[in-house]
């Protein structure tokens, strides 16, 4: 069977020939955070830094950021620490990622975890990938030239659609497998066999929200407040409100007429940002945007509705007890005041991911997560941060998802 | 003016500033009558224009968006008074429109399409040949618009044939006799765009068939025609060409608002006719666009009294060309209609959209 390979070499290969050179390990592999690694690693953000194309994109400048060698270096650190007396981490072996269609980066992040503790990999990329994986591509292929022979035999990213027998035929022989992409692509590719002994990680459909503190808001300066607006837009528009970490609702804790007066001056600030970064709907999301809120009242306890403009709708709940996950995207905001932060007790869900927070303390949403006790969320960062890839991720750690211990007494 | 003072007014005889003026009593009233009768309805106009109570120009009323009519029942009368549900004919898994009717509502309908059908076909009703499958109707239980389409059109003809069978085959024989029987009389075609073009335009294309004296009216959209690259001209000239048929009229018309029918023109623009208006919307802003500017298609009508239809957003692309001055001396507003919304994909972690409009 024929496939489009992107990675190393653009051209149509034997999947076959693929899978074989894959599980060859005659030529040696590569041991966790190696040198040829890391080295790797640290071109490929310099070049996509220098890369001209990748310059218009601010995730594309956010991948090689955070691929830097300072945050290497970091992350070697942090695996040092997964080593115990008795315990000696070891790569899984080949990992296949599935990532999704509509974030551009998010195969990067899967790949960076499993490579880094020195996993071969293979990717699969929807033929529906936009321009930023052809260039992440592009880039990669042209540092690989520079790269030892170990490296250049360790990842393969193949281009194909549903193809359930190319899917099974990678299953067969991953012992990793990583499924991004919601809960229909998460129980479409689950249908297909993985051998026993391959461990599986899902990312299915998720949804994020957002508190703040209503008295701090108020006390800040403009300057201050314009600063939170500016976050808040990173947040929730950068992937038209659809990355699963985006805040979908936003609860305001304080006395309800100060809220009330806090979400007025956000919401301007929010509105101004959004006309200042220049973004836009087309007619359908606009469409589909007007359709979603009408529903929303007629299903929902919706007070009213602010449509500042139609990049920014607000929907006001009177209650979350029941709060529905439906979301359409595109700069849509549930928001609904509340005393305080204990009202996430009775909100939160399992299919909860993302907690953004302004105006708290560290202490106090790790008090909140201790509280919760594992009903949902599994991030909880300052609002800013909703978008930022780390290591721990939808209650994985990935780092640690990647490596098996090697008990030695 | 009532509605039945309106009807017996030649269609496209009314100067736009005095149709408006009835239009703006009469969707006013029936802003009122769903606001007390449906309270899905209600609730909207409360939430999206909580300040509003009666409009002072057209562009003012409450607008529905049509894909509630996929998601709830919306409903202004009691249960026991539905004469009839009518479903738009969407394919299979995906949601279809439910559209309550009543006898009076079904009953504007009809009159209504009457009026604006004679209008093109003239007074008496003539042999007509259906670009049908005779097997669309036999099955009552199921009634989908499409159906419900074709029934309503066979009133305007008579001696009715169906061109295809139970498989889409052009019945040639039967097309013949037909032609043979009419002897170089006029007659009426109806069939939907896309049927007309796959099931008997592209069979006949190569043969002499003269139906030229025929009057074609046809709809149902362009979506499929579209990605075969055919427009309205096209279609109008190939069939001039190969079969001499000159008369050709497209219309627009929703499951939604059965019965207002925007028909072609002589001009080839539609026509709204007296019991209903069109409205272009920046779907930027939602005000709205000038004249010239295509944008979001909201459609009025006074016809619908038992379900909230009076005034509904559709998912169409259209453009007004004029008002009061099109040749031809019909008075209102014309317009094209430039197809449905293209659907964008929105980036995001799930490559399913699960709230993403239907259809």
């Amino acid at each position: 069977m024929k496939v489009q390979q992107l990675v190393p070499r653009a051209e149509e290969v034997e999947l076959d020939d693929i899978l074989a050179g894959l599980r060859d390990i005659s030529g040696g592999t590569l041991s966790p955070l190696a040198p040829e690694i890391l080295e790797f690693c640290a071109n490929f953000s310099r070049a996509l830094f220098k890369d001209a194309e990748a310059k218009k994109f601010p995730e594309l400048q956010a991948l090689a950021f955070w691929m830097r060698k300072s945050e290497l270096e970091r992350l070697r650190q942090e695996f040092d620490r997964l080593k115990t007396k008795n315990t000696l981490p070891v790569p899984r072996g080949l990992v296949f990622h599935v990532p999704p269609a509509n974030v551009d980066t998010i195969f990067m992040y899967s790949w960076i975890m499993s490579v880094l503790v020195g996993n071969r990999n293979i990717l699969r990329i929807s033929p529906r990938a936009a321009q930023q994986t052809t260039i992440i591509c592009k880039v990669f292929n042209e540092c690989l030239e520079a790269a030892g022979d170990v490296m250049r035999r360790n990842t393969v990213m193949i281009r194909y659609g549903h193809e359930q027998e190319i899917t099974a035929a990678i299953s067969a022989v991953a012992d990793v497998r990583v499924i991004w992409g919601g809960d229909a692509s998460v129980n479409n590719i689950r249908a297909v066999r993985i051998p026993p002994h391959c461990k599986e990680l899902a990312f299915p459909d998720r949804y994020s929200l957002s508190v703040a503190r209503t008295a701090r808001y108020l006390a800040l300066d403009e300057a201050k407040r314009k600063e939170v607006a500016a976050q808040f837009y990173n947040d929730t528009y950068w992937f038209d409100q659809m990355a699963c970490s985006s805040p979908r609702l936003l609860i305001w804790c304080g006395e309800r007429e100060e809220s009330s007066k806090a979400s007025a001056m956000f919401l301007q600030d929010l509105h101004e940002e959004v006309q200042r970064r220049g973004y836009t709907l087309d007619a359908s999301g606009s469409m589909n945007k007007f359709t979603f809120l009408s529903r929303a009242i007629l299903d929902q306890p919706v007070a009213s509705t602010r449509r500042v403009d139609n990049q920014l709708t607000v929907a006001q709940l009177e209650n979350i007890r029941h709060l529905d996950r439906d979301h359409c995207g595109g700069g849509f905001l549930f928001q609904y005041y509340a005393e305080g932060i204990d009202v996430l007790g009775q909100v939160v869900a399992r299919k909860d991911q993302t907690l953004t927070y302004f105006g708290f303390e560290p202490a106090e949403m790790a008090a909140l997560a201790k509280l919760l006790n594992g009903r949902g969320i599994d991030r909880i960062v300052p609002m800013g941060k909703a978008l930022t890839f780390n290591r721990y991720w939808d209650g994985y750690d990935l780092m640690a998802e990647m490596i098996r211990h090697v008990y030695v007494e | 003016m009532k509605f039945d003072d309106l009807l017996k007014l030649p269609q496209y005889s009314l100067p736009y500033a005095e149709k408006e003026r009835i239009l703006l009593d009469g969707l006013n009233e029936l802003d009122e009558h769903h606001r007390r009768n449906c309270p899905e309805y209600n609730r909207l106009v409360s939430v999206l224009w909580p300040d509003y109570r009666k409009a002072e120009t057209l562009a003012d009323l409450p607008y529905l968006a049509v894909g509630l009519f996929k998601s709830h029942r919306l409903c202004s009368i009691p249960k026991e008074n539905i004469f009839k549900t009518l479903t738009s004919s969407g394919t299979t898994g995906q949601a279809v429109s439910q559209i309550f009717l009543d006898v009076e509502t079904a009953q504007r309908q009809s009159a209504a399409l009457s009026r604006i059908m004679t209008h093109t076909l003239g007074p008496n009703r003539l042999p007509m040949i259906l670009v049908e499958s005779s097997a669309l109707l036999k099955d009552r239980a199921r009634f989908s618009a499409r159906a419900a389409g074709v029934l309503g059109m066979m009133t305007f003809g008579r001696d009715h044939f169906y061109a295809l069978d139970e498989k889409m085959e052009l019945d040639e024989k039967g097309l013949q006799a037909f032609l043979e029987k009419v002897n170089g009389k006029p007659f009426f075609m109806f069939g939907f765009t896309f049927m007309i073009w796959q099931y008997l335009y592209q069979r006949i294309a190569d043969r002499s068939v003269d139906l030229s004296q025929g009057i074609m009216v046809h709809g149902g959209g362009w979506k499929k025609l579209q990605e075969l690259a055919v427009s309205n001209d096209e279609f109008k000239r190939k069939l001039r060409e190969k079969t001499g048929l000159s008369r050709i009229y497209n219309f627009y018309g929703l499951v939604e608002q059965v019965g207002s029918i925007y028909v072609e023109g002589e001009n080839g623009y539609l026509f709204a006719p007296n019991y209903a208006d069109v409205i272009v919307r920046d779907p930027l802003t939602w005000e709205p666009a000038p004249m010239g500017t295509p944008g979001v298609l909201q459609v009025l009508s006074l016809l619908p009294l038992s379900y909230p239809g009076h005034s509904v957003l559709t998912e169409d692309l259209g453009i007004i060309h004029g008002i009061d001055d099109a040749a031809g001396g019909r008075f209102g507003k014309y317009f094209s209609v430039l197809g449905r919304i293209p659907k964008a994909e929105l980036r995001g972690c799930s490559d399913v959209h699960a709230s993403q409009v239907s259809g």
